[in-house]
């Protein structure tokens, strides 16, 4: 038998049906409206029923379509997730906004804006090696009054800090353990390699710590963002990119997981199902995409993940498991592995949304919006009062961080930590002082 | 608490719901998997217990209680049969201490049926209620007025007025345009639910109603007061009218449903329970007559569920656990477990389209033993570690008999406790 660190060559390629071909299952029975964290807060967005299985009959080519109020659709999939017969509602929409974009029915203010926070990976390469200047531009009052004025860029979106130091300038210092046995291979996202690398050390010293080389090849954005901006085209190629970045990897048996919840659903489902893409390659490299807690647990489950001498961490802490990982499908992994770090307990956040659904929430005609959604978890992370709040997706993060003024962490920093390599950044505060 | 997997339940629908409320308060390992929401947001957020019997009977049942035990020594295969009236009315006291403890009180028991009116003005007979519709009960003879809501659309309070006068209740109606309801783009049982929760909403509700409300001395609504399983706005809404008031309830998405969801989901949590929705059961793996793992789909791949023991209650034909097909078979779509059917798909139906003791095809389902494992043909079950609750399961006509909910909860509870020792 297949270890489960060995990735799975021997697929059958299924032919897959276009998302609107799901919009038949609907039975209007309005359960993905009381799901729906958008349309709760406000009537600009009337609802996913109306949204994707009813005015998706009406996108015909050349025909006039009730679009203007689909570019309100946040992405979340919480409707997805609660309709009964299968519609695909949230690709519907986004397959939707796709044409918008293309037919080019957006301000010109607009469509800039919507480039650029596309773009992170872009954004990165040209503010990470000026972080400084960056971040004083990108957060200072000047910046974000003309990023308002000229782009529409919310003047409260929470944006990212640059990072001093890339994740890869970090591992190029270091030399892989003596005594691995397996290699795996690491996605780090964007937001790793240029905001947050302190998530891909805590993900490379966990996997060390079970016994792996980390391989973490070149690879580009996994093209989310500009899905979710509509921008096909180019999303198209990204993905192009990283399947061949990646593939031979894969084939010569190695798995690829990921810290970023939304990039390795990206790999997994989003890029292929939205863009149709369904080459052999494509569909190898998702079947062999794991979130990275999600591959411990099967790790946990073969008796293959190190439990001894964890050491405990005697915290409270508030855990909101993000749309992105939700629409995984693969129940709360994070939450199982958290609750094998002793003393440390994880209050289970029952919102639906933090609202910034990526970069829905930066835009200034939707900050109130993804604002009013997130209102019931920025109220219970407020409840739980922990000192840190935890959370797989970087931009939810930020976004909770924003509103709550909590530090958030990724639930591999915690197993990190666990393990006994030495914390940073804001859980560096929060634990030494307990130990 | 153990530390393997217990249980693994399919469907979250009342049965699934409630089974695994069992298993969790009972310190088992459960985790519940579904495809996604389903019976809980549709049904009319009463418990039916037993409506009509048999079925092709005009009146409506008087007590549950006594029709049941009829019913049970008639059909030794009916779901109710399993459970027997002790094991329903031991679930409806539990549930009914579930929903009181989370200040939303149902009422009534197995003695006797309410009779409510429905959205087209008929006689809803149904055993339990909340509290937010038992002034609705028809038995009493004061008039009502019943209001509706402009911006509301599918809840039409003439309808329902009309048909009830028919039948010799004193009822006037009304309806309101309300405006703060029309200066959103849309509105939804949601949204007006969420209206509802503004006290500034309700005094402009009450400002309207009050000069119109004539000789009435109780107030129906449609099934919009509040989101969520509180008292709060009718217990207000009657304060600020000086008379009872009582919500009528309609087409879905709907919200005293809703309700009783949230109350099932948030007991199951505070036991440590997991409820996952959004992963549809798509298939198993078994060795040696035991199921091993039960997949659902992911994106990916599937994702396994490994767990010593398997709930089925992804309800009939109805609610997408059974489906049928051209060659006249039926199959169970997780476990492809056997379905009980005439074999010939002529014989599915009666000659008449309207015949009042039902088609075959409604009574689909599956068969089980006494212990709620399916069968296939005699008593051997056909996977040893495999059981099935709710509506999933055959030899009954729950829309017909109005026994959905009852049947869902009973055996529910029942297959959960059994699971849980």
């Amino acid at each position: 038998m297949r270890n489960v660190w060995e990735a799975d060559t021997t697929l059958e390629f299924e032919a897959v049906q276009p998302v609107e071909l799901t919009l038949d299952h609907c039975i209007k029975c309005n359960i993905c409206v009381t799901a729906c964290p958008v349309t709760a807060v406000t009537d600009l967005f009337p609802g996913p029923k109306y949204e994707a299985p009813q005015a998706g009959r009406f996108r015909q080519s050349k025909q006039p379509t009730p679009d203007y109020s689909v570019d309100y659709c946040s992405g979340c999939r919480a409707c997805n997730l609660a309709c009964p017969t299968g519609v695909k509602i949230a690709e519907i929409n986004a397959r939707a906004r796709g044409v918008i974009v293309e037919e080019g029915k957006q301000s010109g203010r607009n469509k800039l804006r919507n480039n650029l926070v596309a773009r992170p990976e872009l954004l990165g390469k040209f503010g990470q090696p000026v972080a400084p200047l960056a971040n004083f531009l990108l957060h200072g009052g000047i910046g974000r009054f003309f990023a308002d004025k000229l782009l529409g860029i919310a003047p409260k979106a929470p944006l990212p800090v640059f990072s001093r130091e890339k994740f890869s300038s970090w591992l190029k210092k270091r030399s892989a353990p003596a005594n691995a046995t397996r290699k795996i291979v690491y996605f780090r996202g964007c937001s790793t390699e240029y905001f947050e690398p302190r998530v891909g050390k805590a993900a490379v010293q966990v996997l060390e710590a079970n016994g792996f080389e980390v391989l973490v090849p070149e690879q580009n954005c996994c093209g989310l963002p500009l899905l979710s901006n509509g921008e096909f085209d180019a999303a198209r190629e990204f993905h192009s990119s990283n399947i061949k970045k990646l593939i031979d990897y894969v084939k010569q048996g190695y798995v690829i997981v990921g810290t970023s919840t939304s990039c390795t659903l990206t790999l997994k489902e989003e890029a292929p199902e939205l863009l149709d893409y369904f080459t052999e390659d494509a569909q190898l490299l998702a079947a062999n995409t794991y979130d990275l807690n999600e591959f411990l647990t099967m790790l946990l489950d073969a008796g293959e993940l190190k439990t001894d001498s964890l050491r405990p961490i005697p915290l409270r802490l508030a855990y909101h498991a993000p749309c992105q990982f939700k629409a995984h499908r693969i129940g709360r992994p994070s939450v199982e592995i958290m609750d094998l770090i002793p003393e440390l307990e994880i209050i289970e956040s029952q919102a639906t949304c933090c609202g910034v659904a990526g970069t829905y929430g930066y835009k200034a005609e939707k900050y109130q919006v993804a604002m009013d959604v997130g209102r019931p978890l920025f109220e219970f992370i407020h409840e739980v009062n922990g000192p840190v709040n935890v959370c797989d997706s970087e931009t939810c993060r930020w976004q909770i961080t924003a509103a709550t003024g909590q530090a958030s962490v990724h639930p591999i920093e915690l197993l990190s930590a666990a393990y006994g390599y030495p914390p940073e950044g804001e859980l560096a505060k929060v634990l030494l002082p307990l130990s | 608490m153990s530390t393997k997997n217990d249980v693994l339940v399919v469907g979250a629908g009342l049965a699934g719901l409630t089974a695994v409320w069992q298993l969790a308060t009972q310190q088992k390992k459960a985790r519940l998997v579904s495809k996604g929401w389903g019976a809980t947001h549709w049904h009319s957020g009463c418990i039916d217990v037993l409506g009509y019997y048999p079925i092709d009977e005009s009146q409506p049942v008087e007590s549950p209680g006594v029709t049941l035990a009829k019913l049970i020594a008639d059909q030794p295969e009916h779901p109710y049969a399993l459970v027997g009236v002790a094991g329903v009315e031991e679930a409806l006291t539990m549930f009914q201490t579930l929903c009181a403890e989370a200040g939303y009180p149902l009422h009534g028991s197995l003695d006797k049926n309410w009779l409510l009116p429905s959205a087209v003005g008929t006689f809803r007979p149904t055993c339990l209620a909340p509290e937010t519709m038992i002034a609705g009960d028809l038995r009493r003879d004061d008039p009502m007025l019943i209001v509706g809501i402009k911006q509301l659309v599918d809840f039409y309070p003439n309808i329902v007025a009309e048909n009830l006068v028919k039948q010799g209740v004193e009822a006037a109606h009304l309806m309101l345009d309300m405006p703060k309801l029309a200066q959103r783009n849309f509105n939804t049982p949601v949204s007006i639910g969420s209206m509802m929760e503004q006290p500034s909403f309700r005094s402009d509700l009450v400002r309207f109603i009050k000069p119109k409300l004539g000789k009435a001395k109780r107030v129906g609504l449609p099934a919009v007061l509040g989101r969520y399983p509180s008292l709060t706005i009718k217990n207000d809404l009657e304060k600020q009218l000086g008379v009872p008031v009582f919500e009528i309830p309609g087409l879905p998405p709907s919200l005293p449903g809703l309700r009783l969801h949230a109350i099932l989901l948030q007991a199951i949590e505070r036991a440590g329970g997991r409820v996952y929705h959004g992963l549809e059961g798509v298939g198993i793996e078994s060795e040696e007559g035991m199921v091993t793992a039960v997949f659902t789909e992911a994106a990916g791949r599937p994702k396994p569920h490994r767990f010593a023991r398997y709930v089925v209650a992804t309800g009939g034909i109805l609610g997408g656990g059974i489906v049928t097909r051209q060659d006249g078979s039926a199959h169970e779509l997780v476990f492809d477990l056997p379905v009980a059917l005439p074999e010939s798909r002529q014989d599915w139906f009666e000659q008449d389209f309207m015949d009042a003791k039902g088609h075959p095809v409604y009574r689909a389902g599956l068969t089980v033993n006494a212990q709620f494992q399916p069968v296939n043909g005699g008593s051997q079950p056909v996977y040893g570690n495999v059981y099935a609750a709710g509506t999933t399961l055959g030899h009954s006509e729950v829309i017909r008999e109005r026994s959905f909910e009852g049947v869902a909860l009973a055996t529910g509870f029942a297959v959960g406790n059994l699971l849980a020792q």
